[in-house]
């Protein structure tokens, strides 16, 4: 139970825990204190000066140590100067006030120096409208300055800080929230503070500049213009934006997001998304989002985007009704019956994949997701229970990550494992190569590639890490398949698995396993009875293909083959991808960003996003085309409203019982309390009213008992002498679908590149940051070389989705480039 | 003229000063072995009575930090302040450049006293000579077994390194000076935590002005009560009063505490030069409040000079004669602070800036009508707003000498010329 | 009696008649041949202004959108360059429409800008034949180049407009 305290604040009577701050204890009680530079999320600075208030505490006799009371009441001893309430814990009996003549002179003199050094920007400035130095002069201000306009002090405008951020220093009101986000929690300190005194100004020291990929916060949290983003720059007022709130797609976080829509010209009239901001879930991404999930929405207005159903005709894919295409598509559907195949992947949402399943399951053919990763159906045994919330780990808690670049793959993931490992959790690593998480880590294990699971069966045998897990009051496993293939990864799971399930971490909130897959929705796909297929060429071979959200043959050469081996192809896709080339019916989709439905996050939480932009051109839902090739083969499948097809999903799944679309929506109050008018407090992040999701229901929770997984005996490919394996790894940045179209990426996708150990180079004459041919898989491609000495000699590690294939460990051969 | 066995300064006029040698033939490190036969308690009882108070700026009793330092924690630091960067103040500049063995043996015993292991020295950069005898000294202390393992088979550890600071006013003060040490920029920190409970590297550190730490070895050597007889009521001791400006013999004089600012002008300093007449004088260095020629009748104590408006600071006497123009004082102090000011906190980052700016239009003939007020009122915005003490002490030039010279800045408002020099 | 009266009543009444032909001036204003002038604070069609050189004053800041109480403006900002410079700030305006069937005349947003870039003129001569012609985009709202003045978008050298928002005079002033 934590102590409370009751103090006085503007003669109200608040009473909070023990421990907090004068400036929280405020906000929960309603009062505002103007703040530039404190920050909830953060340690107070006391820097900006803003929140000075008076400041009483009662007076306590020395001799008796009992307060000194002054006609029946205790007497307060006054501060003798202002103080900051950002900086001063609450106590008993003290008093606050942050109205008074003295407060309020005081906080007008530090808004009136700020605005001395601050240009009357506002009416080009893109946070003009949301700013709060705008709204706190407005407020706390005065209403005229007393100094000289001419005496302004003048600094550099127009500061690319790396590709993404715009830094004004002329806007800047020196208050370090970004220097100490990026320090205290982002972990990368690539901003600081540069010379002192008036002339202090904000720089980054990192090579490329800004080298972060949490950079798009800081300019939720920067409380004036000084930092704005490149992609929103000029782009709209932020009083004609629209917002709509969503969920972001690119990782299995089911990040909460906000996007903002604007009609506009430029875009011919359409209305489009002009910039995404987090939502506020504090169980999820609490405020934050990371850059790939802030700036690669623009694959949803590409021009590129399929418009209308294609049809091949004489050998060519040829515009044709959405009637043609899908009486087409279902009479090859109902002709292979059997020998259909159904290959859906994880961007499609629970409502979408539901459909196809139910497709599927009518022709009596095969549902298979399209992942690298496996042991999803472990994660619905023993995947975490409800209550569970990142942030409650600490000390006595362990958290294990397994094969998994998680800085590369779940951003916000590795954000919040860093912070409960700062909290005291214990972290152990366990992969081939180093990892940007090694250094929050109490316990780094590497192991030879191909030995993954041995060195995690083996892991309990070791003393530390042994007791650290076994007697962990909390044990969280993240793996994936970082240089490993699927059927690497499934044994990788169940040799996570093993280790929760032994140690008895299962079925209790905080505890668990979760995959960290490539997309939004895998986990949701493995839910409603998708798996993936360990030899995907074979089991397409004569098969009619039904494949949704997925680019087989845009991944691997021998995926293409396949298709064109294999009977009919029918793609439903967003853009004219290599599949979709090979295909004999494509089915335009719409985005999400354009329909309603449902993600299933990788800590199996469902969670709802909302429409935000109308329909491209002549697309329909996922769902919606499914159930029409289901109607047309006599299968009764739900075309409505996706609340209905969920409702058909709750009825049938049994882990999604007891949910509604309704239920999904609910919200609770959260802290700290963002997104309302007080922009200053929190930042530009949004209130989340639109739903805070809710877990499935682990089996292991329900009180069924988990069956121990059976671990696959050897191991995977190792390196050979004189040759290189090749093995697969996620970047954060790649080529998918989804990312290529924004352009503002480019730069931070760069060119394909095998990174090697520089012994490796050595042996074969090559430089860091040479060209060379890389040979894989029969296929050739020119790459970049990059060396990184904590890899494993023989092995390449090969980016997947950057257009090389690379799906499974694989022999490599390298020579100079031509 | 009265005269003062020197204390602090005795040995900085023989040759040689520096030298082990020259300070071991005069009784050097006696004070040590007396003070590693003590109790520690019993050496901060000591100070305690001794009443000495701190000689950086603020007058701090020395004691009663001592006490604040935890017994249990199994790590303490003591942090040697050199940066004197008080503009006027040049006292601990010949401590260490000609006696800095004084300043060891007061190490050694605050060390020993507060149970610390490890002291680190903080010297402003531009100190060369200062850093190399800091260097030296301590090497010979080392070879002498005054520092290192084992002090003079005491079982007390103690080691000891320089550090130069990169040349900034602010790093004089106490938390600014750690964060610099530890590699930092100069900012102060927030306080609380104060230093004896988190300091350096976040370990209880005792940080100390280098004059303060050289009347160590005397109290340990001659009591406390030979020292509390020093000087006044709340001030005791002897202190190094650093006289500059318009006189006739600027330079250090060391003198009890409690002597008359007149005396320290007129008969240590040798008067005001050309025959000129007195007009103002700062008392304790560029960020104490200055006194007009009528108030120098007042005893340079702690308790005595802040009942009258200003603060004994680091002793640093500067005087002005009558041919100084108070507005242009007024404007080059604040450049200084202005120049100074780390930057943290809003009030000192761009008052300091603001009141240089209305100072200097004012010196210049450009004042407007109501400049004064406006003056007066920054200085209010500034004056306990700031982060750390410093917006209190940049503002006190131009407060000052508003204060008492309000008539030389109406003049230049109204005639848009100095009544002074004309200009 | 009955024969006199209206004779003189006829008579009275042509008289006036008459007095009105030959002795008083006429009110009628052969429009459009002829234009009568407008008061000076007539409120007429907005006019975008330029600056002597050329550039256009608007920066594209949508304040006069946001003022607008009939929503009859529509503004989109795009960004400046030294190559392609419209107007001496950061920003301007890529896209400027009024519709003008639902613009009330108010002269808000004439208030609102801050570089006094629109102003409501004297044009009051405003017709179209379909609900699309009402929106007047910027061509036609803006004023030609001045005599001397370069058009946009110009060709500038770098280094002279470095700041977001054109100076403009003391605000205090």
């Amino acid at each position: 139970m934590t102590e409370l305290v009751t103090l006085s604040i503007d003669g109200k009577q608040v009473t909070v825990p023990k421990g907090t701050l004068v400036v929280d204890a405020a906000k929960q009680a309603g009062i505002d204190i103007p703040v530039f530079c404190y920050h909830p999320k953060m340690e107070p600075a006391g820097m900006c000066r803003m929140c000075l208030v008076e400041l009483g505490r009662p007076m306590i006799d020395r001799a008796t140590g009992q307060p000194v009371l002054e006609n029946g009441q205790p007497k307060i001893q006054w501060a003798p100067k202002l103080e900051t309430a950002c900086t001063n814990v609450v106590s008993d009996g003290m008093v606050v006030l942050t109205r008074s003549e003295k407060a309020r002179a005081g906080q007008q003199e530090i808004l009136e120096f700020l605005l001395t050094s601050h240009p009357l920007d506002c009416p080009v400035c893109d946070k003009g409208g949301e700013c709060p130095l705008q709204n706190l002069t407005l407020d706390y201000g005065p209403g005229k300055s007393r100094f000289l306009y001419n005496e302004k002090h003048h600094a550099e405008k127009h500061v690319p800080l790396g590709e993404l951020i715009w830094l004004d220093r002329e806007r800047c009101i020196q208050c370090g929230r970004c220097v100490r986000f990026q320090r205290l929690v982002a972990g990368e300190p690539v901003l600081a503070f540069d010379e002192r005194g008036r002339d202090t100004e904000i720089i980054t020291n990192s090579e490329p500049a800004f080298d972060s990929i949490f950079s798009g916060n800081t300019t939720d949290i920067c409380p004036v213009g000084a930092l704005t983003t490149a992609d929103f720059r000029f782009g709209a007022r932020p009083w004609e934006l629209k917002s709509a709130a969503s969920l972001c797609a690119q990782c299995p976080v089911g990040c909460n997001i906000t996007f903002n829509t604007r009609r506009e010209a430029k875009s011919g009239g359409r209305v489009v998304i002009k910039r995404v901001m987090p939502r506020q879930n504090e169980e999820v991404n609490e405020i934050w989002i990371c850059d790939k999930g802030r700036f690669a929405y623009h694959f949803t207005e590409s021009e590129a985007r399929l418009r209308q159903p294609l049809i091949r005709r004489n050998g060519q894919l040829q515009p044709a009704s959405w009637e043609e295409a899908l009486d087409l598509a279902a009479a090859k559907l109902k002709a292979a019956g059997k020998d259909a195949l159904i290959l859906a992947g994880g961007r499609l949402s629970n409502e979408d994949l539901f459909n196809l399943k139910k497709l599927a399951d009518g022709l009596g053919a095969q549902s298979v997701l399209y992942t690298h990763v496996g042991g999803g159906d472990l994660v619905t045994q023993i995947g975490l229970a409800s209550g569970t919330n990142l942030a409650d780990l600490g000390k006595g808690d362990t958290i294990l990550v397994a094969a998994c670049d998680l800085y590369e793959e779940a951003p916000i993931w590795w954000l919040r494992v860093k912070q409960a490992a700062d909290r005291g959790a214990t972290l152990i690593v366990v992969n081939a190569r180093a990892t940007r998480l090694d250094k929050h880590a109490g316990y780094v294990v590497r192991y030879a590639p191909g030995d993954e699971t041995v060195t995690l069966q083996g892991l309990l045998k070791q003393d530390k890490i042994g007791a650290a897990i076994r007697e962990a009051g909390n044990l969280l496993v993240f793996y994936a398949a970082d240089g490993l293939d699927l059927n690497g990864s499934t044994s990788v799971a169940a040799a996570c698995a093993n280790l929760l399930i032994e140690t008895g971490h299962f079925g209790r909130p905080n505890n668990g396993l979760i995959g960290v897959w490539p997309h939004a929705n895998d986990q949701g796909a493995w839910e409603i009875g998708f798996r993936p297929e360990a030899d995907l060429a074979a089991a397409l071979k004569g098969k009619t293909v039904y494949i949704a959200a997925a680019d087989p043959a845009g991944d691997d050469p021998r995926l293409a083959k396949a298709l064109q081996d294999a009977g009919t192809v029918i793609v439903q896709e967003l853009f004219q991808t290599a599949t979709a080339s090979l295909a004999e019916v494509v089915l335009p989709a719409a985005a999400y960003t354009e329909r309603e439905g449902t993600f299933t996050s990788g800590e199996r939480r469902v969670q709802r996003y909302y429409p935000a932009v109308p329909r491209w051109a002549e697309t329909k839902a996922d769902y919606v085309i499914t159930a029409e090739i289901g109607q047309r083969l006599g299968l009764d499948l739900e075309a409505g409203a996706p609340a209905l097809v969920f409702n058909r999903l709750t009825a049938e799944i049994t882990a999604f019982a007891g949910l509604s679309y309704r239920k999904l929506a609910e919200v609770r109050p959260q802290w700290p309390i963002v997104g309302r008018a007080d922009l200053y407090y929190g930042g530009t992040t949004y209130e989340n009213k639109q739903g805070l999701g809710v877990h499935l229901a682990a089996a292991a929770s329900a009180g069924e008992s988990p069956h121990l997984p059976e671990v696959r005996k050897g191991s995977g490919p190792r390196p050979q002498e004189d040759a290189l394996l090749a093995v697969p790894v996620t970047k954060l940045y790649d080529l998918g679908v989804t990312v290529r179209s924004s352009v503002l990426l480019e730069a931070r996708i760069g060119l394909p590149a095998i990174t090697i150990h520089p012994l490796t180079a050595e042996k074969m004459g090559l430089k860091a940051g040479e060209k060379a041919m890389i040979g894989l898989g029969g296929h050739e491609n020119e790459v970049l070389v990059k060396l990184d000495e904590t890899i494993p000699a023989g092995v390449a590690l090969v980016p997947r989705s950057m257009g090389l294939p690379v799906s499974a460990p694989a022999p490599l051969s390298v020579g100079k480039a031509k | 003229m009265s005269t003062f066995e020197p204390v602090l300064t005795r040995n900085t006029r023989r040759p040689d000063s520096e030298k082990i040698a020259t300070y071991l033939a005069n009784g050097g490190y006696q004070a040590t072995r007396m003070a590693l036969k003590m109790q520690p308690d019993e050496i901060i009882e000591m100070v305690k009575r001794s009443g000495l108070r701190g000689r950086g700026g603020a007058g701090f009793p020395a004691g009663v930090k001592w006490g604040f330092m935890p017994k249990d924690a199994p790590q303490k630091i003591v942090a040697v302040n050199t940066d004197e960067g008080e503009p006027g103040t040049f006292k601990d500049r010949e401590i260490v450049e000609r006696d800095p063995h004084s300043v060891i043996e007061g190490v050694i015993i605050a060390a020993y006293a507060v149970g610390a292991n490890r002291a680190y020295v903080y010297i402003r950069g531009e100190f060369f000579l200062g850093v190399k005898r800091w260097i030296k000294a301590i090497a010979d202390a080392y070879e002498h077994g005054f520092l290192g393992k084992d002090i003079l088979g005491s079982g007390f550890n103690l080691d000891m390194s320089v550090h130069r600071g990169a040349g900034a006013y602010i790093c004089g003060e106490e938390t600014a000076m750690l964060e610099s040490l530890e590699g930092k920029p100069g900012n102060p920190r927030l306080k609380p935590p104060y230093p004896a409970q988190t300091g350096l590297f976040g370990l209880p550190t005792l940080v100390h002005n280098i004059e303060t730490l050289a009347c160590i070895p005397h109290i340990i050597e001659r009591g406390a009560e030979w020292f509390a007889g020093i000087g006044t009521a709340e001030s005791k001791g002897p202190k190094i009063f650093s006289v500059s400006g318009h006189v006739n013999r600027p330079g250090n004089y060391e003198l009890p505490l409690g002597v008359s600012l007149r005396e320290i002008i007129y008969e240590h300093a040798g008067g005001i030069r050309n025959g000129r007449a007195l007009k103002a004088v700062i008392p304790g260095g560029a960020s104490t409040p200055m006194l007009p020629a009528d108030q120098i009748d007042v005893p340079m104590a702690f308790e005595t000079l802040k009942a009258i408006g200003s603060e004994l600071g680091t002793g640093a006497v500067i005087v002005m004669d009558e041919s100084t123009c108070m507005v242009q004082a007024a404007r080059r102090l604040t450049k200084f602070f202005a120049h100074e000011s780390c930057g943290q906190c809003t009030p000192c980052r761009l008052g300091s800036t603001r009141l240089y700016e209305i100072l200097d239009r004012i010196e210049r003939g450009q004042g407007k009508k109501g400049d004064l007020e406006l003056l007066l009122e920054t200085v209010q915005g500034i004056d306990g707003t700031t982060f750390c003490p410093m917006g209190a002490a940049l503002v006190n030039p131009a407060r000052s000498a508003i204060r008492h010279f309000r008539d030389e800045f109406e003049s230049h408002l109204a005639n848009k010329r100095c009544p002074v020099n004309g200009r | 009696m009955r024969v006199v009266e209206p004779v003189v009543e006829l008579a009275r009444g042509l008289a006036t008649t008459l007095r009105m032909i030959f002795g008083e001036k006429p009110v009628t204003v052969q429009y459009p041949e002829e234009k009568r002038p407008v008061r000076p604070r007539f409120r007429g069609r907005h006019v975008l202004k330029r600056y002597d050189n050329g550039l256009e004053k608007c920066i594209g800041c949508a304040l006069c959108a946001a003022a607008c109480p009939a929503d009859a403006i529509f503004v989109e900002a795009s960004e400046n360059t030294d190559e392609a410079r419209y107007s001496p700030g950061d920003r301007y305006a890529s896209t400027y429409e009024i519709n003008m069937l639902r613009c009330i005349f108010c002269g808000f947003c004439e208030d609102a800008c801050p570089t006094e870039a629109i102003v409501l003129g004297d044009n009051y001569e405003l017709s179209f034949t379909s609900r699309r012609e009402a929106i007047y985009p910027k061509e036609m709202l803006i004023e030609p180049v001045p005599p001397g003045g370069q058009p946009t978008p110009q060709k500038t050298p770098p280094g002279v407009f470095t700041r977001s928002v054109p100076e403009m005079k003391d605000s205090q002033d």
